[in-house]
């Protein structure tokens, strides 16, 4: 890549852009050419990832005679139509749908947001007996892998007759041991002289916790709140086996199973996955930060 | 002191709780909302039918007009509530997990063979005669074979809805100058291995290739159905399964001469060598084979192919006794908490759409309900009257806990027979393999 | 992990958890834990000593070690394993060293960062569903948007992509190479962030060219990230179900069919919970030696960051 040398008014127009701190020296001339081809590179490869979801798109805007013809005819199909958003939104399934996705993501959010900061709170904070034998349990907690545990789960909630219910797709989800590492560790690096104030006036652990720490973790609780609600909504799973009224199935779960609205009509199965999407498009673009940061902070620190 | 600032808003939030609590506890004491369901696990629309099936295609569309019937006889849209799921196993498991999980519908689909494991299970309630005079039917009003066969322990497990056997297509373009055809149109008498032989030759002559098409790439159930169609035509076949599927007592003479057969019309180019399911349909429509063995539900694609003139028959009888593989959709009942009401409400449902049985039988399922069976409407459509004596003459797959239609039986077996018509192993390697496969479901005992 | 920052904690200033005061802050999740993650684990590897059915109460006869030899002894036990690292073999590689191309590039682009961002990360957060619904449609046999292009760029074979049990997996992995590249991507990007540009600037005034500068300097910084990434990749890996369940159901035939499926299948459409939990124990122990591998690569990558 860098052996051939870009001519060099070109050298001279990349440079003048690049950052005063970085000398024009040699060396310079190929890494121009470097960004360039990696521009190029870059842009063939986001052409590619972008070209599924756009054709679902476009094909959720079809009808679904002209989808069902194929690919060539849908992109050369340029009357758009809302039929499919249409006949999706009005047949009611999706409602119920996005009902059940929406309350146990929500309420597993919260769930999982209170029980795990308090359980940071008291690891990071407090001293008692017992305090490693804990550590350990949540440390070995981290390494269970939740999905291998669906047939055991699914008799638990049967024991406890909570199967078809949103409580069947909430309770699993909410022991994130992740969610209390992610906590801990913020915790740890909040200064203690903060506590003090509170704590010569008298304050209760509770209200250390609740008015003192919380207040001071709004990043990490923005950060855990979007990936449990993600990772809540877009869990295929569990609900699949513990959800089997079509009236209480989550989003993911309806379009996956039930087949009555749709038979072979292309167009709505499309606009039915752009449809589970949706909610979680728009949570993307408010919160991208706090994703991006979520996923590097529990890839790398967790 | 320093608390008042902080404590006033939380005084607020906390009332602006109690007060989404109760807008929540009165949204929820309606009832019957999904919300309700969720939460607090009540029934969802209790005096609404809940009905589940597993059909598709041409099916899914007579079956939804048959269930808009149904509503208008009730004068309520709401009355019924009908979803549509894949079919195969995931459907079963998701009638089992409904069941376990003591939501399951009011009414449901299940092929008979599929229903009795349900049975044993114990995730069905058995249909009394009473159940059946309270809507005006009786036993006698039902196909003897497909009736017969649902029995299970003496009880009535399921009503079944039609039977849908392994037939014959063929393509009159190709079969006129092979000189098989009657005048009427319908194909001539193929009896007998001979004669049978003697046309797929002639048939081959005349398209320059294959004379036969029968899928057997990525397809599991079609290998199956034409051996067992095949395999049941000699006097005395044993079964394939025996004692609730337990052991494996498939006559071995017999299912070396099938499948040795099935070689001998590969090597003589009768017979494809490799083709998936669409591929199969595709030959015969196109005119590249004359015959086509599948079961009767693809008559709704063929009549959709423009210029195509077809025809159906039962399999033809090859050897003692004329024999095809076949299955019956059927209504079940899943075990729940029912009050008589409920459960009259169920037949209820259950007798309307046996009485649309001439909608059904449009899409080639030959109707099990006698008074269609037998009115002059049934017996003057065609091609489907054509075949619908195979009815009579089906043999369903053996009772076993992981056997029926679509499940591990039919997945095991199939594919291995499929590679015996593709030439990659013998019949006797297939037998071992088959043997060596099903020999943990052999030993296992059964979970139901 | 930094779990090891505890003992500080000790210290005059936090307040001694006398009596009730600190369980009363575990008890809450502990309870979830303990009945949703730690006895669901126990009577996993219970269960998987017994006859166990799914539609019956109990846990049904004593079966000893029967469940597991059944599963040894069952070829498809071992072809879904096989399958689930065929899957982990066609995506590992072109997870990780792409994410890494891709986040190099794009960690030297001066502008636009967020686009690109935006383009690799964005499929990572839709549901499963929504994007197997999307690659079935553009896998449509013949008509679809792969067989147009392959059309454009000579004949199509005329099975699909996902019909064609040489080529079902390949698909799968192309759906999920797109789905979840973003998530090693962010990661990757994060580890490059962390580079001093001082480094590159000090390489540059060496003469290294772009090409010297990835393999002495990013490289070998990026160790510690890559191995993550490729751990947490085998992991995920492993535990797929999803996209197979949706794309191909585990066919043609049994031909994609991965161990969860495996495991699903026997616990609720065989209706046999004690051998699925016995296939699950066994799962178990892969998945967990893997993520103990990873602790292991993880605390040794740490003491030797601390030592430099």
């Amino acid at each position: 890549m860098s052996a051939t040398a870009p001519p060099s008014g070109m050298k001279g127009a990349i440079s003048a852009a690049a950052p005063v701190q970085r000398p024009a020296r040699p060396g310079s001339s190929s890494g121009s050419t470097f960004r360039i081809v990696s521009a190029i590179v870059l842009a063939v490869f986001a052409v590619l990832w972008l070209v599924p979801s756009l054709f679902a798109l476009k094909t959720s805007l079809s009808d679904n005679g002209t989808a069902a013809l194929g690919a060539a005819e849908i992109l050369q199909d340029w009357s758009p139509t809302f039929y499919s958003y249409a006949t999706l939104l009005g047949a009611g399934d999706i409602w119920n749908w996005y009902l059940a996705s929406a309350i146990t993501s929500i309420l597993t959010t919260v769930l999982t947001l209170l029980l795990a900061s308090m359980c940071a709170f008291a690891l990071s904070r407090l001293v008692f007996r017992g305090r490693n034998a804990v550590m350990l349990l949540i440390l070995l907690g981290i390494m269970i892998p939740g999905q291998v545990l669906v047939v055991p789960t699914f008799q638990m909630l049967g024991w406890m007759n909570l199967l078809n219910t949103y409580w069947a797709v909430i309770f699993p989800q909410v022991p994130a041991v992740i969610a209390v590492f992610i906590f801990k560790q913020f915790f740890d690096g909040i200064p203690r002289e903060l506590e003090e104030a509170a704590r010569i006036d008298g304050a209760g652990l509770w209200k250390i916790y609740w008015r003192v720490i919380m207040p001071l973790s709004r990043p990490v609780i923005a950060a855990v709140a979007v990936l449990t609600f993600v990772g809540v909504w877009n869990n295929l799973m569990l609900p699949l086996f513990v959800i089997s009224n079509p009236d209480l199935m989550t989003i993911p779960v309806g379009l996956a199973t039930v087949q009555g609205s749709f038979g072979q009509r292309y167009a709505d199965i499309q606009a039915g996955a752009i449809l589970a999407a949706l909610p979680l498009v728009a949570l993307y673009l408010v919160f991208q930060r706090q994703i991006v940061e979520g996923v590097t902070g529990t890839g790398l620190k967790g | 002191m320093r608390d008042r600032p902080i404590s006033r808003p939380t005084l607020t939030r906390r009332g602006a709780l109690g007060a989404g609590a109760l807008a929540a506890s009165s949204a929820l004491a309606g009832c019957s909302s999904p919300l309700a369901a969720g939460l607090l696990g009540s029934e969802l629309s209790p005096g609404t039918l809940v009905y589940w099936n597993l059909f598709g295609g041409g099916d899914g569309g007579r079956m939804k007009s048959m269930e808009d019937v149904y509503r208008q006889e009730q004068g309520d849209p709401s009355s019924l509530q009908a979803t549509t799921f894949a079919w195969g196993n995931p459907y079963y498991s998701k009638v089992t997990l409904a069941t376990v999980g003591n939501q399951p519908p009011d009414v449901a689909i299940a092929h008979l063979t599929r229903a009795k494991p349900l049975w044993d299970g114990g995730l069905l309630e058995a249909i009394t005669e009473e159940d059946l005079a309270g809507v005006g039917l009786s036993s006698a009003d039902f196909n003897a074979k497909a009736w017969q066969a649902q029995v299970t322990d003496g009880k009535n497990v399921a009503i079944p809805l039609d039977t849908h056997p392994f037939v014959m297509f063929f393509n009159r373009a190709v079969l006129e100058p092979a000189g098989l055809l009657e005048p009427d149109g319908r194909i001539t008498d193929l009896s007998g291995i001979d004669t049978f032989e003697a046309a797929l030759a002639e048939i081959s002559a005349v398209t320059g290739g294959i004379a036969l098409a029968v899928a057997n790439v990525s397809e599991n159930a079609t290998p199956w159905r034409f051996f067992w169609s095949l395999y049941n035509q000699y006097d005395g076949a044993a079964p394939f399964l025996a004692d609730g599927g337990t052991s494996i007592t498939v006559d071995e003479e017999i299912f070396s001469d099938i499948m040795h057969r099935v070689e001998t019309w590969v090597e003589n180019g009768w017979l494809n060598r490799t083709l998936d399911y669409a591929g199969s349909q595709t030959e015969m429509f196109v005119g590249n084979a004359g015959l086509y063995l599948q079961g009767e539900w693809e008559i709704s694609t063929a009549q959709s192919i423009e210029g195509l003139d077809f025809g159906m028959a039962p399999i033809p009888t090859l050897f003692d006794r004329p024999a095809t593989q076949g299955d019956s959709h059927t209504f079940i009942l899943p075990r729940k908490d029912r009050s008589p009401e409920d459960r009259a409400r169920a037949m209820g449902f259950i007798a309307s759409l046996l009485k649309q049985s001439m909608t059904w039988a449009e899409g080639g399922h030959v109707p099990t309900y006698l008074p269609t069976f037998e009115s002059a409407e049934y017996t003057a459509l065609l091609p489907q009257a054509d075949y619908a004596s195979a009815a009579d003459n089906t043999y369903y797959d053996d009772p076993a806990w992981y056997g029926g239609s679509g499940s591990t039986f039919e997945n095991t077996v199939g594919p291995q027979l499929g590679l015996v018509q593709q030439g990659t192993q013998s019949p006797e390697d297939a037998l071992a393999h088959i043997r060596a496969q099903l020999d943990v479901y052999l030993s296992t005992p059964s979970p139901l | 992990m930094t779990v090891a920052a505890a003992p500080r904690t000790a210290a005059g200033t936090s307040r001694r958890g006398s009596g009730r005061g600190p369980w009363l802050f575990l008890a809450p999740f502990g309870l979830f834990y303990l009945a949703f993650l730690l006895w669901p684990t126990i009577w996993m590897f219970i269960a998987s000593f017994f006859h166990t059915s799914t539609v019956r109460a109990g846990l049904g006869s004593f079966a000893g070690l029967d469940n597991y030899t059944e599963m040894f002894s069952r070829s498809d036990f071992w072809s879904s394993l096989w399958h689930t690292l065929q899957f982990t073999l066609y995506t590992v590689p072109p997870l990780v060293i792409l994410a890494f191309v891709l986040a190099v590039l794009t960690n030297r682009l001066r502008s636009g960062q967020w686009f690109f961002r935006l383009a690799f990360f964005l499929p990572f957060i839709l549901p499963s569903a929504t994007i197997s619904l999307i690659w079935v449609f553009i896998f449509t046999p013949g008509t679809g948007l792969w067989a147009s292009v392959q059309d454009l760029l000579g004949p199509t074979p005329a099975a699909g992509m996902l019909t064609d049990p040489r080529t079902a997996m390949i698909g799968i992995a192309i759906a999920t190479v797109w789905w979840t590249i973003g998530f090693n991507f962010v990661l990757y990007l994060a580890g490059l962030q962390d580079i001093p540009r001082e480094l590159y600037e000090a390489a540059a005034v060496d003469g290294a060219s772009p090409g010297q500068q990835i393999l002495r300097i990013t490289l070998p910084l990026l160790n510690r990230t890559t191995t993550l990434v490729i751990l947490l990749q085998i992991i995920a890996s492993l535990k797929i179900f999803d996209q197979v369940f949706l794309m191909t159901a585990g066919g043609p035939g049994i031909s994609t069919r991965v161990s969860l499926q495996l495991i699903t299948d026997t616990a609720f459409t065989d209706n046999r919970i004690g051998a699925a939990s016995a296939a699950s124990v066994l799962l178990f122990f892969i998945i967990v030696a893997i993520a103990v591998i990873r602790q292991v690569a993880e605390s040794m990558a740490s003491r030797r960051a601390g030592e430099v």
